[in-house]
């Protein structure tokens, strides 16, 4: 293999912007001016607040020294300012932090979240996600009685449900979702109802049809697996790969109606062993398809589809490896 | 310089000019591509969610064919590109997996042993090529070119695979660009997502997600975006017309593919990049 050069090109920019909490902390200096600009949601203004830099200095205690000096009329909420009560979350130059974790940045910009309505500066009104969570049943119904301690259960078979355990409902990822951040377009739940339901769907005493209902109304399939939710998730919760998938492949067996896409998807994939993008959306949307006519055209005329592979349903060279791995144990 | 190759299924159908690209380009960057034939699809986003152990069975036979060749693999597809580091990954981590998923691919006579260096186009560049090589390989800097450099989600998250604490502070595409003469410009778009993943059941999303971006890029003065994925390009290339008549406005922003844009400052014409095969025509004198 060629010996590649001194350059971990993963990491660029990393050293430049300060990425990490070490070099972040190095940046400022102790008593020097912490540059704080709040939005207020009197009249939706960013108000300019300078505080001397303390050592360790967090967001929260920033926004503690100026509401005792210069803003006794700044609402914010904390509780436990460790990290574990989940009501601090704001967005500091962009980011969704926990206030009481998150180091200060010489300049910085707090904002409430995103996509819960504002109460008061940054206080957000958390009644969208609690109705979504409280519509989910998020409760552990067992189908058979209780066969007493200690229950069969290995680590492997929780795994998934406890993980979403250590959520501690900050709200981070619901303001980070761009697919929440639409709106009524989409009936996606968002990641946080979505892991406060996996913490009962995941485990494997839960009632199935308990986990069927939820589902069915969590529009689950709408999450574009962009992970924004895990990078800010200030319990490194496995938002996507440990949640929201595992979810997904509960709905494939208890309501795939919901799932036409992935079982789309993988019925191409089993044929014909790559994706043929004519046949998956022929598949997926049906009579649908005559909406995107115009689109279609387009693509054809730049030869960017070949509606005769999809129609002859041609294999690939890589069709009798993915049969052989797809279909030879059956599928879910 | 040899790698095996693999292209994904995005640039062996609605992105071919991408492989097409990507193999001129590597000519000149004096890598030999050495294809694996009979590599399926990754499994996307769908496989990976609904069928685990088939996804890792899939991805880990892709790095086994590599691995057989005695090649690290290049790929040119983010999505790719994580699921191919996520499988190799988890079968590092977990010795039952390993085993299950070798036992799928014995009937080939194939076995993993963790082996294989797994390396998307963008770094090749960096770590194999390196920058000193690749800015004296540049004969025709492509100067007066405000690129907007869209990274897609899976080349700089998740943070537990790439180690970033916040990904806009990634600069790879941007450093890149600067070095073949063009002048990135910022943007509220770059780590952000084109809503790809959902756009064969509702491409609504794809196209609220990713209009925004392609106006933020124009409104800063792109004359054109350039991005590391095929599955980015399908959105913000063949969907821009539907983002337009969304929008209500003219966008008409050409979108190249990474190794597009290395090829045009590496002397290569648009014909020979295929770039013509874009919905928008890159217009843009170079």
């Amino acid at each position: 293999m060629p010996a590649p050069v001194a350059i971990d090109a993963r990491r660029l920019g990393q050293a430049e912007h300060a990425d990490g909490l070490r070099a972040r902390n190095a940046r400022i200096a102790i008593g020097a001016p912490v540059i704080v600009r709040i939005r207020r949601s009197d009249d939706g203004r960013l108000q300019e607040f300078r505080t001397p830099y303390q050592k360790a200095m967090r967001v929260l205690d920033a926004l503690n020294a100026i509401a005792l000096k210069d803003a006794p009329d700044l609402a914010f909420r904390w509780f436990c300012g460790s990290k574990m009560c989940g009501t601090c979350a704001v967005r500091m130059n962009g980011r969704e932090v926990l206030a009481c974790w998150e180091a200060v940045e010489p300049e910085m910009t707090v904002e409430p979240l995103r996509n819960l309505p504002v109460i008061r500066d940054l206080v957000v009104d958390r009644t969208p996600y609690e109705r979504k969570v409280a519509s989910f049943e998020p409760w552990l119904t067992r189908p058979e009685p209780y066969p007493g301690f200690p229950e069969p259960l290995s680590h492997k078979a929780i795994k998934n449900a406890s993980k979403a355990i250590d959520c501690i409902s900050c709200m981070s990822c619901y303001s980070a979702c761009p697919v929440i951040r639409l709106g009524s377009l989409t009936d996606f739940a968002g990641p946080a109802p979505l892991v406060q339901l996996g913490q009962t769907a995941l485990d494997p005493r839960q009632d199935q049809q308990q986990v069927a209902r939820a589902l069915s109304h969590s529009g689950i399939f709408n999450c574009v697996s962009c992970y924004k939710c895990e990078e800010v998730c200030p319990a490194h919760i496995p938002i996507v790969s440990g949640v929201i998938e595992p979810l997904k492949a509960k709905a494939v067996q208890l309501v795939p109606q919901m799932a036409r896409h992935p079982l789309a998807f993988r019925a191409v994939v089993a044929r014909r062993g790559r994706i043929d993008p004519g046949e998956l959306i022929l598949r997926v949307q049906g009579l649908r398809v005559l909406a995107v006519i115009p689109r279609l055209v387009r693509l054809l005329l730049r030869g960017k589809i070949n509606p005769l592979r999809t129609i002859l349903g041609s294999k690939t060279p890589a069709a009798g490896a993915a049969d052989r791995i797809l279909n030879k144990a059956g599928h879910p | 310089m040899k790698f095996a190759y693999y292209p994904g299924c995005s640039a062996r159908s609605t992105c071919a000019e991408l492989n097409v690209a990507t193999h001129r380009v590597a000519a000149k960057l004096g890598l030999e591509l050495t294809p694996l034939e009979s590599a399926t699809c990754t499994g996307a986003r769908e496989l990976r969610a609904i069928d685990p152990v088939k996804f890792y069975a899939l991805n880990v036979r892709i790095l086994a064919l590599a691995e057989r060749e005695g090649l690290p693999l290049m790929t040119i597809c983010n999505t790719c590109t994580l699921n191919l580091l996520d499988a190799h990954a988890a079968v590092c981590d977990d010795a039952d997996l390993l085993r299950e998923v070798n036992g799928q691919l014995r009937d080939e006579g194939l076995e993993y042993r963790r082996t294989t260096r797994i390396s998307h186009f963008l770094w090749v560049l960096y770590e194999d090529i390196g920058e000193e090589k690749l800015r004296d390989l540049v004969v025709k800097p492509l100067t007066g070119l405000t690129v907007a450099a869209f990274y897609g989600c899976h080349i700089t998250r998740p943070p537990g695979r790439y180690g970033f604490v916040d990904s806009r502070n990634n600069v790879a595409l941007e450093r890149l660009a600067t070095l073949l003469g063009c002048e990135p410009i910022d943007y509220s778009g770059r780590t952000e997502c084109c809503g790809f993943h959902t756009a064969a059941h509702d491409e609504r999303i794809a196209i609220k997600l990713t209009g925004q971006h392609i106006l933020s890029a124009k409104e800063n003065g792109a004359k054109a975006m350039v991005t590391p994925c095929p599955l980015c390009h399908t959105v913000l290339d063949s969907f821009q017309k539907e983002i337009e008549k969304d929008l209500g406005q003219k966008l008409d922003v050409p979108v190249l593919h990474l190794p597009q844009l290395v090829g045009l400052a590496l002397g290569l014409s648009a014909n020979e990049l295929n770039i013509e095969k874009h919905m928008v025509n890159f217009g843009v004198d170079i």
